[in-house]
């Protein structure tokens, strides 16, 4: 559970939080992501309060979840790609990240790394077509040492807000601020 | 029976209307399997059929048309079990709640009203020589709206499909969209249930869908896969049944039974998990 949590990210922040295992990373941005119903307080998103209903047009973020493929059809990586933002961008990256040959590969069938990359490149997508902040949940897990340092450069040279929740402490001391979530609560702290 | 008396028997009205409407009916309904398995919702067709039971019951005491009561009560019960679809355990248990008080005011009103049960227990096996050119029209619109639906939004859909809340946070209007689909499942099975039967819809719709999916690689070439399935079974089905001189909603089921059997073994030579 989260609790007492007041954080402001500027326009351009780079953010990591970090922590142990259900110290409320996750929640935190299940919560800017609106995806949380239960929750008291006020989750502003430029000025605009985020909302939970399914009905309300929900605003521009970019989410690169840490999440296992679901559903009962495949879905292929140019599905993801295609399916949100901006699709030669999120191409583009897809080239970038070395996933361009498996496009039409289902989810299913891709490695850790391989997900994560593809979920990125969505996000880098999304990015493109306006989303104005970045939500990455652990973003380099999965990852083998090269990919690691790929994908953590492509981040923090991203000219986007971002909070990314991360174990990898070389991601998170490239970002401008790191923040430290312990039983639901979040304190700043220096690497 | 040779292929002159089978002519023969395609020039009465009744035949062409069943045949036509089983070919309506294999381009459109296949789309409710793919929404139903993409959606896990397979409970839902239960309690639908039961529903339209009901809504056959009210017809014959109040003397009311029973396709269009049953369209309504289930265009509305799909609206109202779309609203549980966003909730953490999602809509079964709703359904089987709505399916067991469904069938009990079935009972009850059938035996208040003092009819006779056999006319709505006729919906359990469908009769598709009795299908009235209103039926088939019906059947026309629902396999229109589900074929312009899915291409008009099968990006969206494809996303909703995989991970209800990716879709959210991609801006995909996922209440909306749930709404359209359990109300036109709703609908396509109340629509059905006169070609092959409550008890046997499944052969129009899930088993189309079931076998797409050890085939195609994504929504799109599912759904294309599920219509060619649908489509050929039922022609194959219809033209079995007549041949042979056998009821049409088994033979119906056992064709596309057949088909969604080969397609498993498809898959397994090919050495993919279903």
């Amino acid at each position: 559970m989260v609790q007492d949590v007041h954080l402001q990210v500027l326009p351009g922040e780079h953010v990591a939080v970090i922590g142990g295992n259900g110290s409320g990373k996750t929640s935190l941005l299940r919560a800017i992501m609106g995806l949380h119903k239960e929750w008291a307080g006020q989750i502003l998103l430029d000025g605009k309060k985020v909302s939970t209903k399914p009905s309300a047009a929900h605003p521009g973020v970019a989410w690169m979840p840490q999440r296992q493929p679901r559903g009962q059809f495949p879905f292929t990586v140019r599905e993801l790609l295609s399916a949100g933002g901006h699709e030669q961008a999120a191409l583009n990256a897809a080239r970038g990240l070395d996933i361009h040959d498996l496009l039409h590969r289902p989810l299913a069938a891709l490695s850790g790394g391989q997900l994560q990359r593809s979920y990125l490149a969505r996000a880098l997508g999304m990015l493109s077509a306006g989303a104005g902040l970045l939500l990455a949940d652990e973003p380099t897990a999965a990852l083998d040492f090269s990919g690691q340092e790929q994908v953590a450069q492509l981040i923090v040279a991203l000219p986007a807000t971002m909070i990314v929740v991360t174990h990898d402490l070389a991601l998170a001391k490239k970002c401008q601020r790191v923040l430290q979530m312990a039983q639901g609560r979040i304190r700043e702290m220096t690497l | 029976m040779n292929f002159t008396d089978f002519m023969s028997l395609m020039s009465l009205p009744p035949i062409q209307r069943g045949f036509l409407a089983l070919i309506i009916s294999g381009l459109g309904l296949p789309l409710v399997g793919v929404f139903i398995v993409g959606l896990n919702i397979y409970p839902l067709r239960f309690t639908i059929m039961h529903v339209a039971l009901l809504a056959v019951a009210l017809g014959q005491v109040f003397g009311m048309d029973p396709l269009l009561l049953a369209l309504g009560l289930c265009a509305l019960t799909g609206r109202v079990l779309a609203s549980f679809a966003d909730r953490p355990a999602g809509a079964p248990g709703a359904m089987g709640f709505f399916m067991v008080v469904a069938i009990a005011l079935a009972f009850l009103v059938l035996s208040l009203g003092g009819v006779n049960a056999n006319a709505a227990f006729e919906l359990l096996w469908g009769s598709i020589l009795a299908v009235r050119p209103v039926e088939v029209l019906f059947l026309c619109v629902i396999s229109l709206t589900l074929l312009s639906l899915f291409f008009w939004k099968r990006r969206h859909l494809a996303l909703l499909l995989y991970d209800r809340e990716m879709a959210w946070c991609s801006g995909v209007p996922i209440r909306g969209l749930t709404i359209a689909l359990y109300v036109l499942i709703a609908v396509a099975i109340a629509g059905a249930i006169r070609l092959t039967g409550a008890l046997l819809v499944d052969a129009v719709t899930i088993l189309p869908a079931l076998a797409a999916r050890n085939i195609g690689n994504n929504l799109t070439s599912i759904a294309i896969w599920a219509v060619i399935f649908g489509l050929f079974g039922n022609l194959a089905g219809f033209i079995i049944a007549v041949f042979l001189d056998q009821p049409l909603g088994p033979v119906l089921v056992l064709t596309a039974g057949c088909i969604t059997l080969a397609s498993y073994a498809y898959n397994a030579l090919k050495g993919n998990h279903a």
